[in-house]
């Protein structure tokens, strides 16, 4: 019997820490899907792989050519991630769609999409719906100054050494934004991306040197067609509803024999990228908000015009495995009606809860307008998930007896009216009483 | 033909005093009250602004309106004007004092 206990308690604290171990560290789900041309494959990317599946991950390899697989069934998604690393497949998995891919993160699924220089139409066009444009098929980004000088001096210049652009800096670890932090190795397809847009952020990008340029072609002039920061090695891109993707232009960035290459960041970079892809990073909520009047502390069913109002908003960021406070000086509020009437940056206030949320506050004098306006916090920063609070609020006039009374600026005009009343009263009575000359008066009428 | 402006003004002020009857001279005085305070309200309106509005447009109004009840009053009871009106003094002061009765009700709403 005693043995049986020791058993059963040894077993739930077993069972309790291998539950620690697997808890997922992202905050969307551990399900992923990684796509390889074949199973075996996988094998190349295997440090990659272990990474994520030390990270709490549930990870399905499938081979690309492998019908059963498919992103969502019935419109539910059946993974929370993909990360296809098969850019040459021409089809993927049941064969997976553009549109398939764009439901599934519509719904929020987050994707790791690679490439090469041989990617296929369906990874060419995927792309194209975010804002990615691949080179031509052949095409390779080369670099004759900066890239991996291998041993036996037979160097690769098409295995380029790349640094990540300063915009990168939410998406990446701190070693990076370091002026002389390793380099990132590349072997594969330059993109162009858009700098305005705001959804898609470039990680990675060709340095002054790098060109890309058919391979085997003699670098003239017309055969670059593009070339320095405009080149584009890795990008990632962040949708309206948080779901996050990521676009490599090389799948060997991946591989184990850059993981382990001496002298390069790949693995950093791509422990970054994965983390920030699968919602392990940069990722921010609001855990609560709240709106009172500043007199009473109260929220009424509607506020009065000129209101002295409270509005407060707790955010909590997400990384190393659990929320913290994110603390920032530019988290503003508006309140609007079709256009915002007022627009106030909200103060770091202390917080209920320090340890996983910050709290801002600010103190609002509501506009002198009556009519149905909108309380707005929308929150959209680079790199961070995108937070959009927002609450209707009646503002009404104020009732005909609600308006302050006896105001002291108004007493001249009260004591004023008095003495013209009394004046009148004066008046009056001095009319009544000089009765006397009424008679002179007439008599001197007649004589008249 | 060799009188100053002081000569004009001293006798100007000599036939007031002996020419107009008293209750006119009581008349004049309270429309220079009026006038009086009238002028202090805006002022004061100029000074601090125009805030409570309502207070100003009644305490104003009041002066302004008290002025020209009294200058109706003093034509109608005026003995120079008397061909000119069929009612009594006593029934043009009847006048004046229902409408300042009424006058003063509005104020006091209109004060706020």
């Amino acid at each position: 019997m005693r043995f049986l206990t020791t058993v059963a308690v040894a077993s739930l604290a077993f069972g309790g820490a291998w539950l620690g171990v697997v808890e997922a560290k992202s905050v969307s789900g551990d399900r992923v899907l990684v796509l390889v041309p074949k199973v075996e494959a996988a094998k190349l990317y295997s440090q990659f792989l272990d990474s994520l599946t030390g990270r709490g991950f549930d990870i399905s390899v499938r081979a690309a050519t492998n019908t059963s697989v498919a992103l969502q069934v019935d419109g539910v998604r059946t993974y929370d991630h993909a990360v296809v690393l098969s850019p040459e497949s021409k089809k993927l998995g049941a064969n997976l769609s553009v549109r398939d891919f764009v439901s599934f993160v519509d719904d929020g699924g987050n994707l790791v999409l690679t490439a090469s220089s041989e990617l296929s139409e369906l990874g060419r066009k995927l792309a194209a719906r975010f804002g990615v444009e691949y080179e031509r098929r052949g095409t390779a980004v080369i670099d004759h100054v900066a890239h991996l000088r291998a041993i036996n001096d037979t160097s690769d210049h098409t295995l380029v050494a790349a640094g990540p652009p300063k915009t990168a800096a939410p998406v990446l670890s701190k070693q990076f934004a370091h002026p002389q932090s390793n380099p990132v190795y590349f072997k594969g397809i330059a993109h162009k991306y858009e700098p305005s847009n705001p959804m898609l952020i470039s990680v990675l990008t060709g340095s002054r040197t790098t060109y890309s340029a058919p391979i085997g072609s003699d670098a003239n002039e017309g055969a670059i067609s593009l070339s320095g920061k405009a080149l584009g090695l890795v990008s990632v891109f962040q949708t309206r509803n948080n779901a996050r993707v990521a676009f490599s232009g090389s799948a060997a960035l991946f591989s184990d024999a850059l993981l382990s290459q001496e002298g390069g960041a790949n693995k950093q970079f791509t422990t970054d990228i994965s983390q920030w892809v699968l919602q392990e990073k940069a990722v921010l909520r609001e855990t609560a908000h709240r709106h009172y009047l500043a007199s009473t502390g109260e929220r009424p069913e509607h506020y009065r015009i000129s209101n002295e109002i409270v509005y407060e908003i707790d955010l909590s960021v997400y990384h190393d495995d659990a929320w913290h406070p994110y603390n920032s000086k530019d988290v503003q509020f508006e309140a609007i009606m079709l256009d915002p009437y007022i627009r106030a940056t909200l103060n770091s206030t202390e917080s209920t809860d320090p340890k996983t949320t910050a709290t801002y506050h600010g103190d609002i004098k509501l506009p002198d307008r009556y009519g149905t306006f909108t309380f707005r916090v929308n929150y959209k920063r680079t790199g961070y998930s995108n937070v959009d609070v927002k609450d209707t609020v009646g503002i009404w006039p104020l009732r005909h007896d609600e308006y302050p009374r006896f105001l002291s600026a108004a007493y001249p005009y009260y004591i004023s009216s008095l003495v013209m009343a009394v004046g009148f009263l004066a008046l009056c009575a001095a009319w009544m009483w000089s009765a006397e000359p009424k008679t002179k008066r007439t008599t001197k009428q007649k004589s008249n | 033909m060799s009188t100053t402006t002081a000569d004009i003004f001293s006798r100007l002020a000599r036939d007031y005093a002996d020419e107009t009857p008293l209750r006119l001279k009581v008349i004049d005085t309270y429309m220079v009250f009026c006038v009086a305070v009238g002028l202090a309200q805006f002022a004061y309106c100029l000074l601090v602004g125009t805030f409570p509005y309502n207070a100003f447009l009644a305490g104003f109004g009041s002066a302004v309106a008290c002025f020209v009840f009294a200058a109706n009053l003093r034509i109608k009871t005026n003995a120079k004007n008397a061909s000119q009106f069929t009612g009594t003094a006593e029934s043009a002061f009847a006048e004046f004092v229902f409408c300042h009765i009424t006058l003063h009700f509005i104020v006091a709403n209109f004060l706020g």
